[in-house]
């Protein structure tokens, strides 16, 4: 059993829902798109809906609406920040130079987050734990060297534009070889997650709609 | 429907047999499948390192759930999440869960939900269970949640024990990280992991995952990590759970199945393209 359902009558109502849900969009295998439009279309708007009620429920009201209620002198920053979201979301209308600073603060705040995480988080440790808190002994140095081998190589393939010999331009081949070798590997690692996914749906009809499996 | 001549069929076959093998294994009992075929992987390095983690932790800890995965992968990683839950609770652990996706809110709610059965049915119930709930902002919202996490209007004792512990993520003893394609155990190291150095993280992953989260764990940034389908299996199995509220897990003769499906796939479409029976558009775009 997945365990998502009760079983109740609307546990029961739920995976009769899901089940034909599932065979619908599988007669696109057999050419049937009617079906499968329409399950777009319900995904879509379920989504949508979901959405909706998330951002009405968990955000606006707990986080907005009634800090602004209860306690506004506490929150001053609430009014300008509706204010900007305001700006930001419902008005086409207005003059490009006063929302085009507001989306710029928005963008360039997220930018910042990520990347500064990004080299926080990740370059600086990486490149740490790589070169210097490093065991080098047993296959570690030989690992490491090919590592880096394999890096310049395939960094030599983005190269462009540069003064290209015979030697470069077989190493750029090489470059792009080994890249296609590692996107190879990985959607290996993804065909696993996906296999996984089907082998769990026709789970899901054999044991928690059709009863055959448990 | 449109297979009405030979052509069609043959079109349709592939995909059709594929379900129609895929269902047939999973018919197949779990207890009559080849002894050597067991998805559960041998090497238990990680599900030790799950499982030591978890012995660790202090006496009744606070626990954070960072609930991020998506639809498109939970499956995968649903059994080892709920085992995983199970080996907290089992420690007495006290639980928040936090979701800064959409998703991952859903999917977090339908597992509280299951949480909720269990415990009105007789199950093993959590000693404290916090849902903080879906948290806006996405990596803002994750750097925001490291000083006030709990939400003003949150009660109890665990909301007020994490006050008391300062309000922030700092007031947890480990941070579990259920992570999806959006928003996952990389962020979370990124912009927690960070900013709070000191605090353990811990991660499940679906397959794909892998690549990108190891060099975290030989890092040190991640202190258990469990990103494959068998390392999964092996770590469901190592934790005692009664045989009624254990999950439904993939068996191995679907997988094995599929995977052989996939590389005779592969093969002919390489023994396709080496006789020449490949269309010109297919072949374009040479690397060299």
């Amino acid at each position: 059993m997945n365990g998502l359902f009760a079983a109740d009558l609307g546990g029961t109502f739920g995976t009769w829902i899901g089940a034909l849900a599932t065979i619908a969009v599988w007669s696109y295998v057999v050419g049937e798109r009617t079906l499968f439009r329409l399950l777009q279309h319900l995904l879509a708007g379920l989504a949508t809906g979901y959405l909706a009620l998330l951002a009405i429920r968990e955000v606006l009201i707990p986080r907005l609406v009634m800090p602004l209620v209860t306690d506004p002198s506490h929150n001053p920053l609430l009014l300008p920040a509706l204010a900007a979201c305001l700006v930001l979301g419902g008005a086409a209308w207005l003059p490009h130079r006063l929302v085009a600073p507001l989306v710029g603060l928005v963008v360039g705040a997220s930018a910042a987050f990520a990347l500064g995480g990004a080299v926080v988080g990740t370059v600086l440790p990486q490149l740490g734990a790589s070169l210097l808190g490093r065991d080098l002994g047993g296959a570690a140095l030989p690992n490491a060297v090919l590592a880096l081998v394999i890096t310049l190589v395939v960094l030599i393939a983005f190269l462009r534009g540069g003064p290209r010999g015979r030697l470069a331009g077989r190493t750029a081949v090489l470059g792009r070889w080994l890249l296609v070798g590692g996107i190879g590997a990985w959607l290996g690692f993804l065909l696993v997650s996906r296999l996984a996914l089907l082998v769990d749906r026709v789970g899901f009809l054999l044991g928690d709609w059709l009863g055959l499996i448990r | 429907m449109t297979a009405s001549n030979p052509i069609e069929l043959r079109r349709l076959a592939p995909p059709i047999g594929l379900l129609l093998l895929l269902a047939v294994a999973s018919l197949f009992p779990v207890s009559e499948q080849p002894a050597g075929l067991r998805l559960a992987s041998a090497d238990r390095t990680r599900v030790d390192q799950m499982r030591n983690l978890v012995a660790g932790l202090p006496s009744q800890p606070q626990v954070l759930v960072g609930f991020d995965a998506d639809l498109g992968t939970y499956p995968e990683i649903r059994s080892t999440v709920r085992a995983l839950l199970e080996d907290l609770i089992s420690h007495g652990a006290r639980l928040a869960i936090v979701s800064f996706t959409p998703e991952g809110r859903a999917l977090a709610a339908a597992e509280i939900d299951r949480l909720a059965r269990r415990a009105a049915t007789g199950g093993q119930i959590a000693a404290d269970l916090l849902d903080i709930g879906f948290v806006a902002g996405a990596e803002a919202g994750m750097v925001r949640a490291v000083n006030a996490i709990v939400p003003s209007a949150a009660t109890g004792s665990m909301a007020d024990s994490i006050r008391a512990g300062g309000g922030g993520i700092g007031a947890f003893n480990l941070v579990v990280i259920v992570s999806g394609a959006d928003l996952g155990a990389r962020s979370w190291i990124e912009q927690v992991g960070s900013r709070l150095p000191h605090m353990p993280m811990a991660a499940v992953a679906p397959t794909f995952l892998e690549p990108e989260l190891a060099p975290y764990l030989r890092s040190g940034q991640l202190q258990a990590l469990l990103a494959t389908l068998r390392e999964g299996v092996a770590y469901a199995e190592e934790v005692p759970v009664s045989g009624a509220a254990r999950d439904r897990a993939i068996t191995a003769l679907p997988m094995l199945v599929g995977m052989l499906v996939a590389l005779v796939w592969l093969a002919a479409a390489g023994v396709q393209r080496a006789t020449g029976r490949i269309g010109p558009s297919s072949r374009r775009g040479g690397l060299a």
